[in-house]
C-alpha cells in the first residue's frame, strides 16, 4: 500500500532542514507582509489618515509584488519543499491578479460617492436600527477592508501556484474567508448584503468540504497529495480506479464552484448582487483568475493522464454553463445580476478553451488550452472590474440604482459613462477591436485545434444570445427617454476614474494590439511538472 | 474479531446514529449536544487507529471549541432553546435531503469499500505514523509553507470576527480619543440594551 | 494502546461514582421542594433574571469564542513542534516564531480594538 510507505517516511529519525526559496515566493511574501503591516496599522494608528496610509500601502504592495513577478519571469521550478510551482502559468496569473487588484483596491477606497465609503463600519448593527442610521450619518470609514483584501489577494496568488493539494486547500481558504466577510459589509442595502455573505459562506464551506474529500480520496488512491505524485500514479495505473474517479469528481466540484460554472453557479447572482459593488468586481475578476489557474494545474499537471476521462465531462459542464449563463441573463432586470449571469457564461467560454489538452501550436510550442485561457482571463478580468466600477456611478438617493429600468436614457445624463459602459458590454459580447473578441477568438481556435468544434458552435450561438441582452442595455441607455426621477451619474474621485480608465485602456489595447500579450501567454503556457 | 475491531465498529455505529439525531432532533440545543457525541466517537475511532494526536485535536478543537461556538451562536441569534416545530423543513425538502445524503454516503462508502476491501494494516507496526512527534516532523518537513500560511488564515479570521461583531466603534483605547465616535458610542449602548 | 487502560479505568470509576451517588441520593433522600431549590443553579448566587422574550446575548460572547478557537488552534500546532523540538532545531524554532508573531499581530489588534475588555 503506497499510502503506508509515505507515512513511514514521517518517522524517519534524521530531520533534514527543508530549504525554502524565499526569493521565489517574493510576490506572496510582499502581499502577505503588507497585509500584516495593515493589521498593525489598524491596531496602533489613530483614525485620521488611516485610510490614506492603508490605500497607499496596499497599492505600493501590489505594485511591488507585480514588479517581483516580472523579475521572476522565465523561471521554471518548484519551490518551498514542493509546495509551490514557479512556472509560466503561475507567474502569468499572479501578474494578472496583481494588476486586477490595483483597480479593485482603488474602487474599494472610493469615498466621494458615499459618505465614508462603500463599507459599513459596524457589520453587526441591525439593518434599519437607530444605531445604523447614526453610523450612516456620521460616515465612519471602514479601513480593515484593506488588510482583508490583501489577505485575499495573497491567497489568490498562492492558489494557481500551489503544487500540492494541501497547499491548494489552504490557499483556497485564505482567499475565500476575507471575501465571505467583505461581501457582508455593504453600507447600503445591508440585509441583501448580509444575505449574500451568508449564502456565499455556507455554499463556499460546502464546496470546500467537497474539495477536501476529493483530496482525501486522491490521497487514498496515490498515497500522496503532490500533483506530480498523483500524475505518476495515474500513468502507472496503480491503485483503484473508483477512488481516482470519485476523488477527481469531488475535487472538480470544489474548483468549479469557485469558478462559478453550472451546475455549481447558483450562488453567483445572489452574491454578486448583494455584495458591495467594488467587492463584486474584485471577486468576479480575481477569484475567477485564481480558480481557473488552480483548475488548469490540477487537470493538466495532476490529472493530465486522465484527460480522456475528464474531457467529456468538461464538455458537458462548458455547454451547460454557457447555456445557463446566456439564457437566464436574458430575463434579468438588475444590472448586477445580469453581469453575474454574464460572468457565468464567460466561465463557460473559458472552459471551451480548457478542454483543448495536448494541442500544441507547431510554430511557438505553446499549449493552446493553457495560453488561450491565460489571455482570456486577463481580458475578462479588466472588462469585469471596469463594468462593475461603472455600476457604482449610477446612483439615486438610496445608493446605487441597479434596476435596468433606471438606466433608461443614461446617455442623455452622461454620454461619457454610457459610452464607457457600452464599450465594456461590447467587449463582453466579443465585438472586434475589443479585448473580448481577441479572447473569444483565442479560446475558440484552441477548442477547434483540440477537435472540439461542436463546442465552438454552441459557444458562438451562445455568444450571439449574450450579445442580444448586452445590446438591449445599450439601446436602453441611448434610445430610451430617461425617467423624470431617474438616477444621476455621480462624479467620482480620481480613484474610480483611474480604475475605469485603466480598464478601458486595457480593453481597447488588447483588442487592437494584442500580439505582445498573446505571445507572452504563449510563452507562459508550460507547466513545470 | 479483536477487541479493537469490536470497539471500532461500536464507535462507528454511535457516530452515525448520533449524526442522524443531529439533523432530526427538534431541539436545537440537543442537536449541538448530539454533535458532541458524534465528534467524540469519531475521535475514539482515530484513537483506535493509533492516530493519537489527531484524536486529541478532535477533542480539543471540535468538541472543546467549535461546539462552544455553536452554542454561543444559538444564544446570540435568539434561536429557540426548547422544542420547536420550525426546525422541520417541508416534507419535500426532507425527502430531497435524505436522498442526497443517502446517495452521497452510498457513493463514498462504495468507493472506499471497493478500493480497500480486505486490505489490512498492522497498527502495532511502528511504521504506521500517527504520534505527535510524527505529525511535528511532517509539518516542519514537508508542509512548512501551508503551516505558515495557516497562521495568516487564523489572523484573517480573527480580524474578520472583530470587523463583523464590532457594534461600538468607540470601544478600546484607540477609539476613546475620537471625538465624533464617542457620542454615538452612547447610542450604541442604549441600542444594545433595548435589543 | 495499553497506555490508555488507566484512563479507561479512571473513567469507569468516576462514572460509577457519579451513578452511585446520584442514585443513592434519589433513592434515600427526602423530597421537599421550595422555590430556592427549584431555581436554576448558578453557584449559589441568585439567578440573573432572563429578559422577557428570551433576550439576545451581547455579541461579545461570539468574539470571546472566536478568540478561544484561534488561540486553541495555535496551541495545537505548538504541541507537536515541542515534542519534536530536538530534531527540528533552529529551523523549527524560526518557523514557529514566524507563526506566533503572525498571531501576535492578531493579539495586538484585538487588544487595541478593545476586544479583550468586557464592558
Amino acid at each position: 500500500m503506497s499510502a503506508l510507505s509515505v507515512s513511514a517516511t514521517f518517522a524517519a529519525a534524521e530531520f533534514q532542514t527543508p530549504s525554502i526559496e524565499y526569493s521565489k515566493l517574493m510576490p506572496m511574501l510582499i502581499v502577505f507582509g503588507v497585509a500584516l503591516v495593515g493589521v498593525l496599522i489598524e491596531a496602533f494608528m489613530g483614525r485620521t489618515g488611516r485610510h490614506q496610509v492603508q490605500l497607499i500601502l496596499s497599492i505600493a504592495g501590489l505594485v511591488a509584488a507585480f514588479v517581483s513577478v516580472t523579475m521572476l519571469a522565465g523561471d521554471n521550478q518548484i519551490a518551498a519543499v514542493g509546495a509551490v510551482a514557479v512556472d509560466g502559468p503561475a507567474l502569468f496569473l499572479q501578474g494578472t491578479i496583481l494588476l486586477l487588484a490595483i483597480p479593485g483596491v482603488l474602487t474599494m477606497a472610493e469615498r466621494s460617492l458615499d459618505r465614508g465609503g462603500v463599507f459599513t463600519s459596524a457589520g453587526s448593527s441591525t439593518p434599519g436600527s437607530e444605531h445604523e442610521r447614526v453610523l450612516t450619518a456620521t460616515g465612519v470609514t471602514q479601513t480593515e477592508v484593506f488588510p482583508l483584501t490583501m489577505f485575499a489577494v495573497g491567497g489568490m496568488l498562492l492558489f494557481p501556484a500551489a503544487n500540492d493539494l494541501l497547499t491548494m486547500f489552504v490557499a483556497l481558504e485564505v482567499l475565500s474567508l476575507p471575501l465571505y466577510l467583505l461581501c457582508g459589509l455593504a453600507r447600503r442595502r445591508r440585509l441583501l448584503s448580509q444575505e449574500a455573505s451568508l449564502k456565499y459562506f455556507l455554499l463556499g464551506a460546502f464546496s470546500s468540504a467537497f474539495f477536501l474529500y476529493g483530496i482525501a480520496l486522491l490521497y487514498g488512491y496515490s498515497g500522496t497529495v503532490r500533483l506530480s505524485g498523483i500524475a505518476e500514479a495515474v500513468s502507472s495505473n496503480s491503485g483503484s480506479d473508483t477512488l481516482l474517479m470519485t476523488g477527481t469528481a469531488l475535487l472538480a466540484v470544489g474548483l468549479l464552484f469557485k469558478v462559478g460554472a453550472a451546475p455549481f453557479h447558483s450562488w453567483t447572482p445572489d452574491v454578486y448582487q448583494g455584495a458591495p459593488t467594488p467587492i463584486t468586481g474584485f471577486m468576479a475578476a480575481c477569484t475567477k483568475v485564481a480558480a481557473f489557474g488552480a483548475l488548469l494545474r490540477v487537470l493538466y499537471v495532476g490529472l493530465g493522464g486522465l484527460a480522456w476521462q475528464w474531457e467529456p465531462v468538461m464538455w458537458g459542464v462548458a455547454i451547460l454553463t454557457m447555456v445557463v449563463g446566456s439564457v437566464v441573463a436574458l430575463t434579468q432586470t438588475d444590472v448586477k445580476r445580469m453581469l453575474a449571469y454574464s460572468s457565468i457564461a464567460h466561465a463557460g467560454f473559458i472552459l471551451t478553451g480548457l478542454v483543448a489538452t495536448d494541442t500544441v501550436d507547431p510554430d511557438t510550442g505553446a499549449v493552446l488550452g493553457v495560453s488561450s485561457v491565460l489571455f482570456y482571463l486577463l481580458a475578462y478580468g479588466f472588462i469585469t472590474i471596469g463594468a462593475f466600477a461603472v455600476v457604482t456611478l449610477v446612483r439615486d438617493a438610496g445608493g446605487e440604482a441597479t434596476h435596468l429600468s433606471q438606466w433608461a436614457g443614461l446617455a442623455r445624463r452622461s454620454p461619457l459613462v454610457a459610452a464607457v459602459f457600452t464599450l465594456f458590454l461590447a467587449a463582453f459580447a466579443g465585438i472586434p477591436l475589443t479585448s473580448g473578441f481577441t479572447g473569444k477568438f483565442a479560446v475558440f481556435s484552441a477548442a477547434i485545434a483540440g477537435d472540439a468544434a461542436p463546442l465552438v458552435v454552441i459557444g458562438v450561438v451562445m455568444s450571439a444570445v449574450a450579445a442580444f441582452f448586452y445590446f438591449r442595455v445599450v439601446v436602453l441607455m441611448f434610445f430610451n427617454a430617461p425617467a423624470p426621477d431617474g438616477p444621476a451619474v455621480a462624479v467620482p474621485s480620481p480613484l474610480t476614474t483611474v480604475a475605469i480608465t485603466l480598464s478601458v485602456a486595457v480593453t481597447v489595447l488588447l483588442g487592437v494590439w494584442p500580439t505582445q500579450v498573446l505571445d507572452l501567454a504563449d510563452r507562459a503556457s508550460q507547466f513545470v511538472r | 474479531m479483536t477487541v479493537v475491531e469490536v470497539m471500532f465498529a461500536l464507535l462507528g455505529v454511535i457516530a452515525v446514529g448520533s449524526a442522524i439525531l443531529v439533523v432530526t432532533t427538534q431541539h436545537l440545543v440537543h442537536a449541538a449536544l448530539w454533535l458532541v457525541v458524534t465528534l467524540g466517537s469519531v475521535a475514539g475511532c482515530y484513537l483506535l487507529l493509533s492516530a493519537e494526536f489527531v484524536a486529541w485535536v478532535q477533542v480539543l478543537i471540535y468538541i472543546g471549541a467549535v461546539v462552544v461556538l455553536l452554542l454561543f451562536g444559538l444564544m446570540l441569534t435568539r434561536a429557540p432553546i426548547g422544542q420547536s416545530d420550525d426546525l422541520d423543513s417541508p416534507l419535500g425538502q426532507r425527502i430531497a435531503a435524505a436522498v442526497t445524503a443517502a446517495s452521497a454516503g452510498a457513493v463514498l462508502v462504495a468507493s472506499v469499500v471497493t478500493s480497500f476491501r480486505g486490505e489490512r494494516i498492522d497498527l502495532s507496526d511502528d511504521r504506521v505514523a500517527g504520534s505527535t512527534g510524527d505529525v511535528g516532523a511532517a509539518v516542519f518537513r514537508s508542509w512548512v509553507l501551508p503551516f505558515e500560511v495557516l497562521s495568516l488564515l487564523l489572523l484573517a479570521a480573527l480580524i474578520g470576527a472583530i470587523v463583523l461583531s464590532r457594534r461600538d466603534v468607540s470601544a478600546g483605547p484607540a477609539g476613546a480619543r475620537m471625538g465624533v465616535v464617542d457620542e454615538f458610542g452612547e447610542i450604541a449602548e442604549a441600542d444594545g440594551v433595548v435589543r | 494502546m495499553n497506555s490508555y487502560v488507566p484512563i479507561l479505568v479512571l473513567g469507569a470509576l468516576s462514572l460509577g461514582f457519579a451513578v452511585v451517588s446520584i442514585g443513592a441520593g434519589a433513592l434515600t433522600g427526602p423530597k421537599r421542594y421550595n422555590r430556592a431549590k427549584l431555581d436554576a443553579y448558578e453557584c449559589g448566587i441568585e439567578p440573573t433574571p432572563q429578559p422577557v422574550g428570551g433576550g439576545r446575548f451581547p455579541v461579545k460572547y461570539y468574539l470571546t469564542a472566536m478568540l478561544f478557537i484561534i488561540f486553541d488552534i495555535e496551541i495545537v500546532f505548538l504541541y507537536p513542534w515541542a515534542v519534536h523540538f530536538d530534531a527540528l532545531g533552529i529551523f523549527g524554532l524560526v518557523e514557529m516564531v514566524l507563526f506566533i508573531v503572525t498571531l501576535l499581530a492578531a493579539y495586538a489588534y484585538v487588544w487595541r480594538r478593545g476586544g479583550l475588555e468586557w464592558d
